[in-house]
């Protein structure tokens, strides 16, 4: 492995040349979105970089206040509408939280919620994975890519009817049971899918132009990823080995082994490199949970009406970017009082003016593919 | 090596928030494992930044609620302790008139996009934050959207069938 190629920050900075501010974005391909990053430049090196966000906003947490507690499932969608599932996931573990254990989930559910979930994260990783070696300008990973993604579309589309987003899960279970040919259909993607990471390898991993173009960049150190709060691959690719999935379990994750992969610098390398070992992990998830996939319900026995005890509580989940949690305050109605949603894409996207300083512009849009924002979320 | 939260219970953690901070403490207890306190506004800092050297080095979520009802605005801090698996939540009530209370920047970095949100949505004033701007929200818009009297037409209210 090559050693970092860039001289340290103060170095390439020494002789300042006149500074110019440029605007990366709101409409910029590699933006993932509309993200405007006001860059302050020296020549091609980048001495501050602030972020504006907001281009996306609609008051997802006033509209959530003002609908029924499930009606707000389909909002949550919208959030990060790579992962709809996990955001459906996140939702109504919450509000079942809320009600403290009153609401008691049926084994299968439970099992189809990990595996939907756990195929998102691979979908979401897929999607990453692709869009990312396009900002680098390999388009062939894009393309394998979104062929393996393309399948677990079609998984989902057969469970729920939809491709993007999905409402499946239900405060209490799920809203269908699998389909008959799911269990065969999934086990026959896996197979598909696990002799193709190699392939991805071939194409990423050994390849000396991908590894050049991203290591040694972005350094998020061990300090500054915990001050700034950054979760999931972000905060694993620092060396920090946190992953809600075991060291808060919710569901039924801690039936299953995995591993839980961390990276050692905290560069761009070291986030490629943690997300593309979790894809492994999650087949191995997948895997596992379809062997013990027990019939029966799908749905809880959940009341009427729902209105949760008055109350507050944080809940939070391992989506496939990082933390994402819902603080949900209940007032005894129907409607939540106060439903606020901590984005993991928000938090670890406000890293990026702790990192950026010193890069070249070149490298921006390697550091911020490396992020993984969507802004739906950070938007909200 | 000063006091952590190591060896220490959530009811521990408590106890020893109370007898630091005696009065300013409101109200204090456990649920579910996680220690929750609500802290005068004057000592909210001191508080939090106390929770932070014991071992509380992360800081999940910074959000705001309007209690209308009471004519207060209320700042809740969820944090938790990665190395040694404890979670807190710190909630501070400020008057909805005039509400300011003091930045945590200086203890968490990650405080600074959370507060401008709060800020933006809720209008309480960080005292302290370098850049206390508007966030998700354009610079010129008018008034606090999540306060619960905030009126917009094109806001769809639920009602009912």
């Amino acid at each position: 492995m090559a050693e970092t190629v860039q001289a340290p920050v103060e170095e390439r900075t020494k002789d300042r040349m006149e500074e110019m501010y440029v605007n990366m974005g709101p409409q910029h391909p590699s933006t993932h979105g509309v993200l405007r990053l006001l860059l302050k430049l020296d020549g091609e090196v980048v001495l501050e970089c602030t972020p504006y966000i907001g281009y996306l906003h609609r008051c997802h947490e006033k509209i959530g206040e003002n609908r029924t507690y499930t009606q707000v499932i389909p909002y949550t969608d919208r959030l990060d509408y790579l992962a709809s599932m996990y955001n459906n996931w996140g939702y109504v573990l919450a509000v079942e939280r809320l009600f403290g254990g009153d609401i008691k989930i049926p084994e299968r559910a439970e099992y189809i919620r990990l595996i939907l979930g756990e195929l998102q994260r691979i979908a979401s990783h897929l999607i990453w994975l692709g869009t990312f070696g396009l900002d680098l300008g390999n388009f062939t990973i894009f393309m394998y890519c979104f062929r393996e993604r393309e399948m677990i579309l079609d998984l989902f589309e057969s469970v729920s009817g939809q491709r993007l987003n999905y409402s499946f899960y239900r405060i209490g279970g799920v809203a269908l049971d699998l389909p008959d040919s799911f269990v065969s259909d999934c086990k026959a993607f896996l197979e598909w899918f696990k002799p193709r990471l190699p392939e991805y390898d071939a194409i990423t991993t050994d390849n000396i132009i991908w590894q050049k173009r991203t290591q040694g960049l972005g350094i998020l150190p061990k300090d500054i990823a915990l001050s700034c709060a950054a979760s999931g691959p972000m905060l694993r690719a620092s060396g920090i080995k946190w992953d809600l999935r075991r060291e808060d379990p919710y569901g039924i994750y801690n039936r299953f082994e995995f591993d839980i992969p961390v990276g050692e610098n905290g560069d761009v390398w070291d986030r490629f490199w943690v997300r593309r070992r979790e894809m492994e992990e999650s087949v191995k998830i997948v895997e596992q949970a379809l062997e013990q996939l027990p019939p029966g319900e799908v749905m809880g026995k959940v009341p009427k009406k729902l209105a949760p005890p008055p109350g507050d509580l944080y809940s939070r989940v391992e989506s496939p970017r990082g933390e994402l949690g819902f603080y949900l305050v209940s007032d005894g109605s129907t409607k939540p009082y106060r439903y606020k949603v901590r984005s993991p894409a928000f938090v670890n996207l406000s890293t990026l003016p702790s990192i950026a300083p010193g890069h070249l512009v070149a490298d921006m849009v390697a550091i911020l593919g490396s992020i993984d924002i969507v802004l739906g979320e950070v938007d909200r | 090596m000063g006091l952590t939260a190591a060896s220490m219970t959530a009811d521990q953690i408590l106890q020893a928030l109370k007898e630091r901070f005696g009065e300013a403490v409101l109200q204090g207890d456990v649920k579910g494992g996680e220690v929750r306190v609500t802290v005068t506004p004057s000592q909210s800092v001191e508080l939090l930044g106390f929770l932070c050297s014991l071992g509380f080095e992360y800081l999940n979520c910074l959000s705001g609620v309007d209690w209308i009802g009471q004519g207060e605005l209320e700042v809740v801090y969820n944090l938790s302790s990665l190395q040694y698996k404890h979670k807190a939540e710190v909630n501070v009530r400020i008057p909805r008139e005039n509400p300011v209370v003091r930045s945590v920047i200086s203890i968490w970095k990650t405080a600074n996009w959370h507060e401008r949100e709060v800020y933006d949505l809720l209008g309480i004033r960080f005292e302290g934050h370098p850049d206390h701007r508007r966030i998700l929200l354009s610079e010129d818009w008018v008034g606090h959207p999540l306060r619960k009297d905030y009126e917009d037409e094109r806001l769809v209210r639920y009602t009912p069938a």
